[in-house]
């Protein structure tokens, strides 16, 4: 950000006549605000894949295709699996583990909790960087505030020399401080609508998986039944 | 063997790069946004340009004006003309030369320096016989009766110089009594002259007084007319004083009224308590501050007058702005019974 700003030699000037400490707040701030652009577009892109292969799996595992040769084509190419398939490859594989005759009720309990343990590793991976998206947007705004607070009471300050005050003498440090508070909220206001949409989604995700968990253990049940 | 590979399989997060790439052109964006949109360093100075076009109009005329000048420009070709002129000086220097006989310097013309080249010839013939006529005499004559025409002539021209000198003598004595009856007649001159001078001076000096008296007239006049034009304006600043001073205090006494009317008297007090309040306005009747300036000793009584000032603000105000200087800092006082 700092070196497009050059472009601009007022804008420049602007930051550069900035008090020290307003300059690191605006440092602080153009990081924090890259590093959450940049999860914000890569929760995009994950979510949005998630959401897809879920559907897709879903579509094709309930138009009723062996399950076996399922298992089999999910583990083979489980780099481009989704985390539904994952989590059935490791419901499906630890139902297979058991010998025909065991106790259904025991392989039921180790069947979920091999699904269980697979869905909180996956749920843990589509929340990943969220919280640090919530920091940002309750923060920044905060952080870009001490900024703009600094740079107000250094321009005040000077005034204090100045027998005859105007806004003149006070208009260039209030603007400069003031463009702290707007990079904090330009960091905020996204982060925080991102990650009410992500946290949504990946809810709605959730709930998919453990009904898909429950109805796949079901489906094991009988099959261990027949 | 299928734990470990399950475990291992964590997920890999597609398309890390491209989210980079886009956090970045979205700072982009927002920077060419604040640059672009927000160059607000910029701006007033092309609304100072927009103030002095509309005011421009009349300078372009002016431009056209100075295109003109151009025009005037062309002057600097005339000058040239004059170095046309200057030419003909140069024959003038040519005619002094043939003009010496008879320098008729004023023509410059051309012709002109002909004709006096005419002239001179035929008044050099002109000298040259008188110079002749004496040498060709003194040729002609014998020897002899060249020396009794000598002698004769030494003797007639002995006379000659005598007659000559007598004559001059007389002519003197003429000359003298002319000068002399000359200057009696410039004597007589001066005199009447310095009777004139006398004359004039003492008209001149009657006029100066005829004057003098006038103008000692015009002055008394004006300044009788400047007293009564003062005394005029000052009975009218009187006037005016009196209208303004009646106005403030019928002002004063609105504002004093309609305080008055907004006081909830507190009941039974004893004595006639006075609070004096010190009240600064705004223009247009708002109440800038209300001080205290003299408590009545009753704190019910002063809170009572504190809230009346307050309730009938807007304070009713000459029209005139002029007279708002006398109610800026007013003093109110409130008798408790009237």
């Amino acid at each position: 950000m700092s070196t497009t700003v050059t472009q601009d030699m007022s804008f420049l000037h602007l930051i550069s006549s900035a008090s020290l400490l307003v300059q690191l707040v605006m440092l602080i701030l153009v990081l924090i605000s890259l590093s959450s652009w940049w999860f914000i577009f890569r929760k995009l892109f994950v979510i949005r894949y998630e959401i897809k292969k879920t559907d897709e799996f879903e579509d094709i595992f309930w138009r009723g295709v062996d399950l076996n040769a399922l298992h089999q084509r999910i583990i083979s190419s489980r780099y481009e699996s989704g985390s539904l398939e994952r989590i059935f490859a490791a419901g499906f594989g630890e139902f297979n583990k058991h010998p025909v005759g065991s106790d259904l009720d025991a392989v039921m309990e180790s069947t979920r909790r091999a699904m269980r343990a697979t869905y909180q590793r996956e749920m843990d991976y589509l929340e990943s960087h969220l919280s640090f998206l919530a920091t940002v947007g309750s923060v920044s705004p905060y952080i870009g505030l001490l900024g703009t607070v600094w740079g107000i009471m250094n321009s005040f300050r000077s005034l204090s020399s100045v027998t005859q005050a105007t806004i003149a003498h006070v208009a260039p440090g209030i603007a400069e401080a003031l463009i702290a508070t707007a990079m904090g909220l330009f960091a905020a206001i996204p982060a925080v609508v991102a990650y009410n949409r992500y946290a949504s989604r990946t809810d709605q995700l959730a709930t998919r998986f453990e009904s898909f968990m429950e109805e796949l253990s079901n489906v094991l049940q009988r099959r261990a039944a027949e | 063997m299928n734990v470990s590979v399950l475990r291992n399989s964590s997920p890999s997060e597609p398309r890390i790069l491209l989210a980079g790439v886009l956090a970045l052109l979205v700072h982009l964006i927002f920077v060419a946004i604040m640059i672009f949109g927000l160059d607000w360093k910029d701006h007033p100075p092309e609304g100072m340009v927009v103030d002095i076009w509309t005011e421009l109009p009349k300078p372009i005329q002016e431009p056209v004006k100075t295109q003109p000048p151009p025009k005037q420009l062309k002057p600097v070709p005339e000058p040239v003309k004059p170095k046309p002129e200057p030419e003909p000086p140069k024959p003038e220097p040519s005619k002094p030369e043939p003009a010496k006989p008879e320098p008729v310097k004023p023509e410059p013309v051309k012709p002109v320096p002909q004709k006096a080249v005419v002239e001179p010839p035929v008044k050099k013939p002109d000298i040259a016989l008188k110079q002749k006529p004496d040498p060709i005499k003194e040729t002609k004559p014998d020897l002899e009766e060249q020396k009794k025409k000598e002698q004769e002539k030494i003797k007639e021209q002995e006379r000659l110089k005598e007659l000559e000198k007598q004559k001059e003598l007389e002519k003197k004595k003429e000359l003298d009594k002319q000068k002399e009856l000359e200057k009696q007649k410039e004597l007589d001159k001066q005199k009447e002259l310095e009777k004139q001078k006398e004359v004039e001076k003492q008209k001149e000096l009657q006029k100066q007084k005829e004057k003098e008296l006038a103008a000692q007239q015009q002055r008394e006049r004006e300044a009788k007319a400047q007293r009564e034009a003062e005394a005029q304006r000052a009975a009218q600043q009187a006037a005016a004083r009196n209208q303004v001073t009646n106005e403030i205090s019928k002002y004063k006494a609105l504002i004093l009224a309609k305080i008055k009317s907004r006081i909830v008297m507190p009941p039974d007090l004893p004595g006639n308590p006075v609070a004096e309040f010190n009240v600064t306005l705004l223009p247009g009747g708002d109440i800038l501050d209300v001080r205290l300036s003299k408590s009545s000793g009753h704190a019910a009584f002063d809170n009572a007058v504190e809230r009346a000032i307050f309730l009938s603000k807007p304070l009713p105000l000459p029209p005139d702005p002029a007279l708002f200087n006398e109610f800026r800092n007013l003093n109110i006082t409130v008798h408790y019974r009237e």
